[in-house]
């Protein structure tokens, strides 16, 4: 019992870290995005992780803009975001949007005037195939200027050939290129367990792959999740277990969706000078091949 | 007494059996499943026949229960079904949870919706109480249990003014899709799987088809050329399942909720494809009792114990995707997840005929004279 109230406490600290970590760095990071004439004078900078969140030398986001988001924005067009996925409302204030509101919150904190509008469409369980029917449906009528899709984890769960879900992510990010609409997908997560699974490496690379191919901007949480694993087995991290790891996870990954979107904005093809793109960390690292060695 | 197979229980018991497989993402078995070659599913053809079974529960005019009666009787429907929601929910949560420690996998705590439970259990219990918090694939209930709380206004229209029952429900119905009205989820966003406002057409159909007059009647002196018109429309549903085509939904004209094919509105196209279906299947069920007396016996049994099926089926379903994942899904695990699954709900739906049975032979032993 005490173990667990040890346990809950350190929980709680551990989330308020995080929480007051996210606040004080979309205070310092953001900066005012000054409109004059219907352009923004300068672009903002994107807010920095909080401490937990940090994923070392892992990108956690690909680069590739956001075009239709930017336009949208650049007509003073409230923003709307259509999230589409099994956990899309997952993480701590369910009742405040889950992690996607928590990201709502860091990119109107971050973008000052911008109004984001967060539409939650998650229907547990589904496969990609049935999400990417529901997609279309939801677009014709949301209308949404960018999908924020949370693809994989059930078909990875449930063992859906590769190809097959290949063929409904590729078919699915044409569709919404060719209704001018942005995407950002979401990648699986880290989970140690799950790593020794050949077929959920396989989704996640092919998730990778896909998003690389098509331009489509992906937030990779994976790396940055099996850091935090990496820190925690060594001695490090605010989460030692893996099902509090897990749930914090949730939090970073709003502060990566916010900066992902942030930069995809404001980046090269956005409304961003045609210069190099706001250094999100290094390049990603190529995945390995085999399970990593704990440390 | 337990009554004799018929078509209606029939139908529920393979809905049933449908349910528990669609239920299962991923299984090979699910190909075998009506909702391949359809634009409507086993839910439609389930809430359908809950229309239907509501008509046996009112009574025909002849046999006319009172109304307050009938209210409470109703109510206490709703209420049993409202607390078989909360019971396999937390059943489902448990089974869960116990996997994510078993496994130590904690992305099984995120599956179906239950990430908010365990992430944000204060509120989410709330809203588990509620019923406005449901697990994915743990939301059929949730409709029916609305549903039976307007059952009591529906069965007082019938009985009163039996003609503006139907019309009313389709202008509910329209002005859910028009508007349109959503039934939002809470605390998690999102909305209700089943928009209970645009279901309760399909179970006042089933309720007033079952209707010897009126609308029931017509449907059943008219059925030859219903079933010929129904022909084309089910093989359009079975070619569009088949070949993926369907006009892009960005170019249809407002209101686009008409025109779309979506489960959570059961939308026109949907919804005259699932009368056009029943229509042509209704005629099958003679050739399937001559074919197998054995089947057409086995699905009444499951159908005429629909909640006690429903509810174990729905626990089986997760079950059985857990089993799939755990040994990576392959065509003996699914086989042997399906037999067995639907050998338990045979067991479920057989127990209480059982019990049902040895209580009258018992009865009847003690009112002979010794």
């Amino acid at each position: 019992m005490a173990r667990r109230c040890e346990s809950q406490a350190r929980h709680r600290r551990g989330a308020a870290v995080l929480t007051l970590s996210a606040v004080c760095a979309t205070i310092l990071g953001a900066s005012a995005w000054a409109q004059s004439n219907g352009q923004p004078a300068s672009p903002p900078m994107p807010a920095p992780f909080s401490h937990d969140c940090q994923a070392g030398t892992t990108a956690t986001a690909s680069d590739s803009p956001l075009p239709n988001v930017a336009a949208a924005l650049a007509k003073h067009k409230k923003i709307k975001i259509l999230a589409i996925g099994a956990s899309a409302s997952a993480g701590r204030g369910a009742r405040h949007g889950g992690y996607t509101g928590e990201a709502r919150q860091i990119l109107r904190q971050a973008i000052k005037g911008l109004d984001v509008e967060m539409i939650n469409r998650g229907i547990s369980g589904e496969l990609a195939t049935q999400a990417a029917a529901r997609i279309k449906n939801e677009v014709a009528l949301l209308e949404p200027d960018m999908v924020l899709w949370q693809v994989g984890t059930n078909d990875a769960l449930a063992y859906v050939p590769i190809e097959d879900l290949k063929a409904t992510v590729v078919d699915t990010l044409t569709w919404l290129k060719e209704h001018k609409i942005d995407t950002v997908l979401v990648g699986l997560q880290y989970i140690d367990r799950m790593e020794q699974d050949e077929h959920y490496r396989k989704v996640r690379d092919m998730l990778r792959d896909v998003a690389a191919k098509e331009n489509v901007l992906i937030v990779r949480r994976y790396e940055a999740q099996r850091l935090l694993s990496q820190a925690a087995v060594s001695g490090g991290g605010l989460f030692p277990d893996e099902f509090q790891r897990t749930e914090a996870g949730y939090t970073c990954l709003a502060q990566y969706m916010a900066r992902a979107i942030t930069l995809g904005i404001f980046g090269p093809g956005g409304l961003g000078p045609r210069s190099a793109p706001p250094a999100i960390g290094p390049q990603p690292q190529q995945p390995p091949s085999a399970p990593p060695t704990r440390m | 007494m337990v009554r004799q197979a018929n078509a209606v229980d029939f139908w529920r018991g393979l809905a049933l059996v449908f349910i528990f497989i669609n239920h299962i993402p991923g299984i090979y078995y699910g190909r075998f499943t009506h909702a391949n070659y359809s634009l409507s599913d086993s839910a439609d053809l389930f809430v359908f026949l809950a229309g239907w079974a509501l008509r046996l529960m009112v009574g025909t005019p002849e046999r006319r229960q009172s109304t307050w009666y009938l209210v409470l009787r109703l109510g206490g429907r709703a209420i049993t079904l409202y607390a078989a929601q909360i019971l396999i929910t937390m059943i489902a949560l448990a089974v869960l949870a116990g996997c994510a420690i078993l496994l130590d996998n904690p992305l099984l705590l995120e599956w179906h919706n239950a990430a908010a439970v365990f992430h944000d259990p204060v509120t989410t219990h709330v809203g588990l109480a509620l019923i406005t918090h449901q697990l994915g694939y743990f939301d059929i209930l949730p409709l029916y249990v609305v549903l039976m709380l307007m059952a009591p206004i529906i069965a007082i229209i019938d009985r009163y003014i039996p003609q503006a029952l139907l019309p009313i429900s389709l202008l509910f119905y329209l002005a859910t899709l028009l508007i349109p009205i959503p039934f939002r989820t809470w605390p998690v966003e999102g909305l209700w799987f089943f928009n209970p406002l645009a279901w309760q057409l399909i179970f006042v159909l089933g309720f007033v088809m079952a209707r010897e007059d009126g609308l029931g009647g017509f449907v059943r002196r008219h059925i030859v050329p219903i079933r010929w018109i129904s022909v084309p429309i089910v093989l359009a549903g079975v070619a569009f399942m088949l070949s993926g085509w369907w006009p892009d939904p960005t170019k249809f004209p407002r209101p686009r909720l008409l025109f779309l094919i979506d489960k959570t509105y059961d939308t026109p196209p949907r919804l005259i494809q699932f009368l056009a279906l029943i229509a042509l299947m209704s005629a099958t069920y003679p050739y399937i009792l001559r074919a197998s007396k054995m089947l057409v016996n086995f699905l009444s049994m499951l159908g005429r114990n629909s909640l006690y099926v429903f509810c174990v089926g729905s626990i089986l379903s997760l079950a059985g995707q857990i089993v799939r994942h755990i040994y990576q899904g392959n065509l003996l695990i699914d086989t042997a997840v399906v037999i067995s699954g639907i050998a338990i709900m045979a067991l479920t739906a057989w127990l209480p005929e059982w019990r049902e049975d040895v209580r009258v032979r018992r009865g009847t032993a003690a009112a002979q004279p010794s």
